[in-house]
């Protein structure tokens, strides 16, 4: 059953819980071949960034570094938001397996035939 | 119309498992990136064991194998068994 899904994630320390139930479902979306991207925005780009999820580990899950890197090795990619990820003043050239710096177009085109996309 | 056979059924229809694995309790994404990644070690239409603790495991498994296009062949909480696709 082909198709496309999204995650979007607005948050990171902020709200750990969230953060971690969201790749938890983007890595049940990428294991049934789904075409899925977590789309990173406003404190969540700081996600994208290598060593941030260190020692993030909610109980009863994985910990976050995991499944972030869990799902970059089965094909999932990680659009972060480009203005959110500037304005943090957050280096791009130190990002996390699987993320992408991304403006609006690419997440519209993503999302423009029909994908679903659940928000965190 | 059943569609998930019991146990000896499947031992009658079906070859012995490939592989098996103890999922734990392990649930949602962090169980079926699991068999995501171990399913494709297994042969194309060969059987894979797995035994799951997780509660949704009988909502769940059905659903994922609708999706990816495995087979289940067998279920009876805790243990599945899932034939992989052919491609």
């Amino acid at each position: 059953m082909p198709g496309k899904f999204c995650v979007s994630l607005s948050a990171a320390k902020d709200n750990t819980d969230k953060a971690t139930v969201a790749f938890v479902i983007a890595n049940a979306a990428v294991a049934s071949d789904k075409e899925t991207i977590v789309f990173l925005s406003v404190e969540g780009v700081r996600l994208a960034v290598k060593n941030y999820a260190d020692g993030i580990h909610e109980e009863g899950f994985a910990p976050l570094n995991d499944l972030m890197a869990n799902f970059a090795a089965a094909g999932g990619k990680i659009y972060t938001c480009s203005p959110c990820f500037k304005r943090r003043g957050l280096d791009e050239k130190n990002l996390i397996a699987g993320a992408v710096i991304v403006g609006g177009a690419k997440l519209v085109e993503f999302l423009s035939d029909g994908s679903p996309c659940v928000s965190y | 119309m059943k569609v998930v056979k019991e146990r000896e059924e499947v031992e009658n229809e079906f070859p012995p498992p490939e592989a098996s694995w103890d999922a734990g309790d392990l649930g949602c994404g962090e169980l079926v990136l699991g068999l995501f990644v171990r399913i494709k070690k297994i042969t194309p239409g060969g059987i894979f064991r797995v035994i799951i603790q997780d509660p949704a495991a009988p909502e769940d498994m059905p659903a994922w194998c609708r999706m990816t296009g495995h087979k289940l062949v067998g279920a009876t909480h805790p243990e599945y068994l899932i034939q992989r696709k052919e491609k």
